[in-house]
């Protein structure tokens, strides 16, 4: 086909494309994906910047949707200077002081735990749209098909074997999710900065949607392994334009870092 | 067809990255060349693309060029079909710390000049 002719195809398929969704439709089946993440910066998203939060029938807080954000930047940059030096014990500074990028288990494609599944790939809150909903799960399109699941108005059993998500209970305060997690072994780095932390962790996230477009994550991080005292982070995911969807992304599928820098893989990125 | 879908978004991708790609590649060894594309990786975490390049001896050197995950360049327009095995390109980006043959791709142009990708490597 000539090129013109191929331009003014695009063209008049982009034209007769059926509008935009509705609101409503948003998390509807994507008949016409885009495969976007516009982020706060898409028409569309501009469009619905004054909504406040959606609510399911019962009045819960719906935090459905595809999210970009929430886990992305690096802890010491959401403390203050001299902060995270002050709270870290000197084993975990003296090993964090070793910890450089091309020993990150993560690059190496093994999960990433509870505060990088938010990370800077695309993820999906799965709200189950009933009352009193038992179950609610993130999804996360990196690393390979991730997900963690979230038991709600349960609790953790007495000693859960030690595992990269943990296990994560959940419940409403208010129009805020808190997600309580444990059971967290010590083979992931918390962030890319490479803080490091004990099988004693414990985290308490607070999910609030401060309204439709946002979602404010507030996560209190307290390992006394490894802090001499909890501190508090806070991250922001934004709502992706509507017809974003979550893609398939195998990690291990053909994974050449290291090889053009010459970097050893590890023994510890297994 | 396949170029002009690509064209018309050359817009940077969304932050996706799987790790910064200044641990492999080295900003200050810029390289450019032209080629032929011999094969296609469209996997994750990133993309591969190898291109045949004849210098002026007709010696062959098969370039091994690193880019976007699959979502990133799915995001900014691209399909696993934008870049084909045998499309003539000249790719510019910077080279591997330790293997010369490996680039990370900052501008993809095809044989008749059109910009098919213009971002910041490793996104």
């Amino acid at each position: 086909m000539p090129k013109t002719i191929a331009a003014l195809a695009i063209a008049l398929v982009a034209a007769s494309l059926p509008p935009a969704p509705a609101l409503s439709e948003v998390e509807g089946q994507n008949q016409n994906p885009v495969f976007r993440l516009g982020g706060a910066n898409g028409p569309k998203v501009a469009e619905r910047a004054n909504r406040p939060a959606p609510k399911l029938a019962d009045g819960t807080i719906d935090l459905s949707g595809v999210w970009s954000g929430g886990g992305e930047v690096e802890i010491p940059r959401l403390l203050k200077p001299g902060e995270l030096d002050a709270i870290l014990q000197p084993w975990a500074k003296t090993l964090m002081a070793t910890r450089t990028e091309d020993k990150d288990p993560y690059n190496y494609c093994m999960p990433g735990g509870p505060l990088r599944l938010t990370g800077g790939f695309a993820w999906r809150f799965v709200q189950h749209p009933t009352v009193n909903s038992t179950h609610i799960f993130m999804l996360q399109e990196a690393n390979a098909h991730t997900y963690r699941q979230i038991f709600m108005n349960a609790k953790h059993p007495p000693d859960p074997d030690p595992s990269w998500y943990g296990h994560s209970t959940g419940r409403w305060d208010g129009d805020t999710l808190v997600i309580d997690t444990v059971g967290l072994h010590d083979k992931f780095w918390l962030d890319g900065s490479g803080i490091p932390h004990t099988d004693r962790l414990h985290l308490v996230e607070r999910w609030t949607r401060t309204d439709f477009n946002t979602l404010r994550r507030d996560v209190t991080i307290d390992d006394p392994g490894a802090f001499t005292k909890p501190f508090t982070v806070t991250y922001t995911a934004r709502l992706a334009e509507p017809g974003s969807e979550i893609l398939e992304y195998i990690c291990i599928e053909n994974n050449q870092y290291g090889l053009p820098g010459g970097i050893s893989k590890p023994a510890d990125s297994r | 067809m396949r170029y002009i879908a690509a064209a018309l978004l050359l817009v940077a991708a969304p932050a996706a990255a799987h790790h910064s790609w200044t641990a492999d590649y080295d900003a200050n060894k810029p390289v450019t060349v032209k080629g032929v594309v011999s094969k296609v990786e469209w996997t994750n975490p990133h993309t591969h693309f190898y291109l045949d390049v004849k210098d002026t001896n007709g010696t062959l050197t098969t370039w091994n060029f690193e880019m976007a995950s699959t979502l990133a360049l799915q995001r900014s327009g691209w399909s696993r079909k934008t870049l084909q095995v045998g499309d003539e390109v000249t790719i510019s980006g910077f080279g591997g710390r330790a293997v010369t043959t490996r680039a990370v791709a900052s501008s993809i142009v095809t044989a008749d000049g059109r910009e098919v990708f213009k971002g910041t490597p490793g996104q």
